[in-house]
C-alpha cells in the first residue's frame, strides 16, 4: 500500500533563510505522524509547502510530493484548491487567520460544502450542526449563529476542526492545534483528535513542539531541528532509545514528575536554535553539540536504524550501548 | 507561626467592571475573591489554574501594582500598602512572561538593568554600574551582551535580562509570573535552572506562576490551586501532586500530558461548560464542570477547610484523608 503522503527532500527558501532543506517524511492512513521541533525550525513551512499556502516569495522545491499515490508537486493554484479543504484539509496554529470575524460560523462551515460539493443549503447546515454535536459542542444550533469572537478558545478550536471535516478528508494537518489552550481544554481536543481518526481513518500530520503530545497521540515521530528532519522512528522507539543528540538533549530538557527530584538541575542545550542562510552544510545542531566533531561540518550521512528509524548524524547509533529498539 | 511570612495575604479581594458589548451594562468581575495564605522565607509558592482565573491579578496585587478592592498584603511583616515605592522596590521584584512587551526596546541592556538603582536616587555611579556586572554576571550575560537593544537578544537571553533587573536591588522575594511560557523546552530548562541555583544562593522567596503543572511541580515546595478567583486547594507540592483533594486538581492533573508513549490521553471528565468570571456559577463555583457534583454543590458555597494536609475547598473533599 502506497502512502497517504510522501514527501521526499522537501527545500524551502524565504529569502536569505533556508527555512526548510532537505526534509522527508511520509503518512500512512489511519496514522498520526508528529512533527516536533522548537520555534522556528520549520514545522510550519513544512505544512503550508503540502497544502500549496506558502508566503509570498517562498521557493520551494521537492523530489516527490505525493498525496494519495499522485505526485501533487506540480499542480497550479486551480488544482491546489480543489484538493483543499475537501480531500486535505488543515486546521492553522492560529484560528483567528481562518475564521472570518464577519461571517457567523455557520455560514463559513456551510460555504465549504458548497464550495467543494455544491451540497444544498439545508443540507449542508444539517452536516455542520452533525459535526458540532460530534466534537463534543452542546449546543450546536446556537453555535452556528455566532460570530467567531463570541466563542471561547476551546469552542472555536472545536469549530476549526468541525470545519475541516466537512468534506470528509482523506488528510488532516493540525498545525499546533491545541497550543493556545488551557492544558484541561487541549486533553479534550486531543482524545477528540484521536476518537474521529479511529472512526474516520483519517492520516493526522500533527505539528507541535509539546513532547507530552507526541508521546500520547503519535504513531510516529519526525524531530525536526533547524530546516531538517533529524531523527523519524516509531514512537515508543523514539522515546525509548532517542539516537541524535538533539533529540536526547530536547527530551532531557523537559520535567517529568518522579524523574528529575524538585531542586535538580534539569537537562538542558546550551546555545540557541541558529537561523539558517541558503548555502549552509553540515549539521545545523553542530554548535550546540556536545558530541560534535570536524566531520560535523561536512555531509552529513542519513542513517538507516532499522524498524523505520533513521537519523541524519555522523554518529555511531547505539555509541553508548543504548541501542536502537 | 515563628519566622516572619515572606508574604502574607489576608482576604484579598479584585473586582474589575468590563463591558462585555458596547450597549451591554458593565458587570462586574471578580478576579481575586477573598483569598487568603502565607509563604515562609525561602520557599517557592506555585501557581496555578486555567486561563483567566486570576494568577495573574494576584501577582499584580502582591507587588503592589494594583490596589486591592479589599484585604491586605503584607511583604516581610510590612503592610504594603504603607510602603513606599522605593521600599517595596528593595523587597520584592516582578520577572514576567513576555520579556520583549517588559524591556525597553530603545535602551541598552545594562541601562535597563540599571533602572531600579538609578530609581532608588541615592547609588552613586560607580556603585551602580559595580552592581550592574554583578547582576549581568549572575544571570549569564556577557558586558558584550549587556551593551546590546533586547531585539539583538534572544528569547532566553531576554528573561535573564529580565531576571537580572529584579535581582540588581537585592530583593527578598520574586514574583515570577508565567516566566518561561514563551520560550522553547530548551531554553526552558536553562532559565529554570538558573531560577533554582538564584533562590538556593541567594535564599531568594518565589511566588512562581504557571500554566505548565510539570514545570510548578519541578521548582514549587508548595502549589495553590485557583479556580474563578479563589484559591480552591493549597498543599505542599508532593502530597497535591500525589494526592489532589479537590475535583478540579485532580481534572487539572490528569490533563497534564507527560513524555510517556502508550499512555494515550486521558478523558479529565469536565465537558464543554467553560468558567466565566462575569458570571460565577452559585453554589461551589465548580460545580457545573465538576464530574462528581452532588445537590449540595449547586446550592451551597463550600467553606475552606485547614488541616494538615493543606487547605481545600469542596464539600465533598472536607472529611476526606
Ligand atoms: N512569511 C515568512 N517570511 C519569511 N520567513 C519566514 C516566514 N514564515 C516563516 N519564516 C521562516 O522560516 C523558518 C521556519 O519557520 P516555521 O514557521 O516553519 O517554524 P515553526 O517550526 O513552525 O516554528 P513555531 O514553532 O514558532 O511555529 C523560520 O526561520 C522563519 O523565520
Ligand atoms: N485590567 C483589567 N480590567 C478588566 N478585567 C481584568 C483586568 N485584568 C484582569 N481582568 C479580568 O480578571 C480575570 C482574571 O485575569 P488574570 O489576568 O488575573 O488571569 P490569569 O489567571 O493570569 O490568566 P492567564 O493564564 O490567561 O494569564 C479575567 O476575567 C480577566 O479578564
Ligand atoms: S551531526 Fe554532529 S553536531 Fe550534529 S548532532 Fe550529530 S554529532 Fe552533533
Ligand atoms: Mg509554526
Ligand atoms: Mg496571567
Amino acid at each position: 500500500m502506497s502512502a497517504l503522503l510522501e514527501i521526499r527532500d522537501l527545500r524551502v527558501t524565504i529569502g536569505s533563510t533556508a527555512a526548510v532543506r532537505g526534509a522527508s517524511l511520509s503518512l500512512d492512513k489511519g496514522e498520526t505522524h508528529c512533527l516536533v521541533g522548537e520555534s522556528g525550525c520549520g514545522k510550519s513551512i513544512t505544512a503550508l509547502s503540502v497544502m500549496g499556502l506558502l508566503p509570498r516569495g517562498a521557493v520551494r522545491e521537492t523530489t516527490a510530493l505525493r498525496f494519495a499515490g499522485e505526485e501533487i508537486g506540480h499542480y497550479g493554484e486551480r488544482q491546489m484548491e480543489r484538493l483543499r479543504g475537501d480531500r486535505m484539509a488543515m486546521i492553522f496554529q492560529e484560528p483567528m487567520t481562518s475564521l472570518n470575524p464577519a461571517y457567523t460560523v455557520g455560514s463559513q462551515m456551510t460555504e465549504v460544502l458548497r464550495r467543494h460539493r455544491g451540497t444544498p443549503r439545508a443540507q449542508a447546515v444539517d452536516r455542520a450542526a452533525e459535526l458540532l454535536a460530534r466534537v463534543g459542542i452542546t449546543a450546536p444550533g446556537l453555535r452556528l449563529g455566532q460570530f467567531p469572537h463570541q466563542l471561547s478558545g476551546g469552542l472555536r478550536q472545536r469549530v476549526m476542526i468541525a470545519m475541516a471535516l466537512m468534506c470528509d478528508p482523506e488528510l488532516l494537518i493540525a498545525d499546533e492545534p491545541t497550543t493556545a489552550l488551557d492544558v484541561t481544554v487541549q486533553a479534550q481536543i486531543l482524545r477528540l483528535l484521536a476518537g474521529l481518526q479511529k472512526d474516520l481513518g483519517l492520516g493526522i500530520l500533527l505539528i507541535t513542539h509539546d513532547l507530552g503530545i507526541v508521546a500520547r497521540v503519535a504513531d510516529r515521530v519526525s524531530v525536526m531541528y533547524a530546516g531538517e528532519v533529524v531523527e523519524s522512528a516509531p514512537t515508543a522507539t523514539l522515546f525509548a532509545a532517542p539516537q541524535h543528540p538533539y533529540t536526547r538533549g530536547l527530551l532531557s530538557c523537559v520535567p517529568v514528575p518522579g524523574k528529575v527530584k524538585r531542586d535538580e538541575p534539569l537537562g538542558s542545550i546550551p546555545g540557541v536554535v541558529p537561523r539558517i542562510r541558503p548555502g549552509f552544510t553540515g549539521c545545523g545542531f553542530r554548535d550546540r553539540c556536545a558530541e560534535a566533531t570536524p566531520a560535523c561540518a561536512g555531509t552529513i550521512p542519513r542513517r538507516d536504524l532499522g524498524s523505520g528509524h533513521e537519523m541524519l548524524c555522523v554518529l555511531d547509533p547505539g555509541r553508548d550501548g543504548k541501542a536502537a529498539a | 507561626m515563628s519566622a516572619t511570612a515572606a508574604i502574607e495575604v489576608r482576604g484579598l479581594r479584585r473586582e474589575f467592571r468590563v463591558r462585555q458589548g458596547i450597549f451591554a451594562a458593565p458587570k462586574r468581575v471578580i478576579a481575586v475573591d477573598d483569598v487568603s495564605f502565607s509563604v515562609p522565607p525561602g520557599s517557592v509558592l506555585g501557581v496555578v489554574g486555567e486561563s483567566g482565573c486570576g494568577k495573574s491579578t494576584l501577582a499584580r496585587l502582591i507587588l503592589g501594582l494594583l490596589p486591592p478592592t479589599a484585604g491586605e498584603v503584607l511583604v516581610d511583616g510590612q503592610r504594603l500598602a504603607q510602603m513606599d515605592r522605593r521600599a517595596r522596590a528593595r523587597l520584592i521584584q516582578p520577572v514576567f512572561q513576555d520579556p520583549f512587551a517588559s524591556l525597553n526596546p530603545k535602551r541598552r541592556v545594562r541601562d535597563i538593568v540599571a533602572m531600579p538603582l538609578i530609581a532608588q536616587g541615592s547609588i552613586g555611579r560607580a556603585e551602580v554600574e559595580r552592581r550592574v556586572g554583578e547582576a549581568l554576571e549572575r544571570v549569564g550575560l556577557s558586558s558584550d551582551q549587556g551593551a546590546r537593544f533586547p531585539a539583538q537578544l534572544s528569547g532566553g537571553q531576554r528573561q535573564r535580562v529580565a531576571i537580572a533587573r529584579a535581582l540588581v536591588l537585592r530583593p527578598r522575594i520574586v514574583v515570577c509570573d508565567e516566566p518561561t511560557s514563551a520560550l522553547d523546552v530548551s531554553v526552558q530548562a536553562q532559565i529554570l535552572n538558573l531560577l533554582a541555583e538564584l533562590r538556593r544562593d541567594l535564599g531568594l522567596t518565589y511566588l512562581f506562576i504557571s500554566h505548565n503543572l510539570a514545570v510548578v511541580e519541578h521548582i514549587a515546595s508548595e502549589v495553590a490551586v485557583m479556580y474563578l478567583g479563589r484559591i480552591v486547594e493549597r498543599a505542599e507540592s508532593e502530597r497535591l501532586f500525589a494526592a489532589p483533594r479537590h475535583p478540579y486538581t485532580r481534572a487539572l492533573l490528569a490533563s497534564v500530558l507527560t513524555p510517556e508513549p502508550g499512555l494515550g490521553v486521558p478523558d479529565v471528565g469536565l465537558g464543554d461548560v467553560m468558567p466565566d468570571p462575569a458570571n460565577i456559577p452559585p453554589g461551589c463555583r465548580f460545580h457545573p464542570r465538576c464530574p462528581v457534583a452532588v445537590a449540595q454543590c449547586s446550592a451551597e458555597s463550600p467553606r475552606p477547610a485547614t488541616d494538615a494536609a493543606g487547605l481545600v475547598e469542596c464539600h465533598l473533599a472536607r472529611h476526606a484523608a
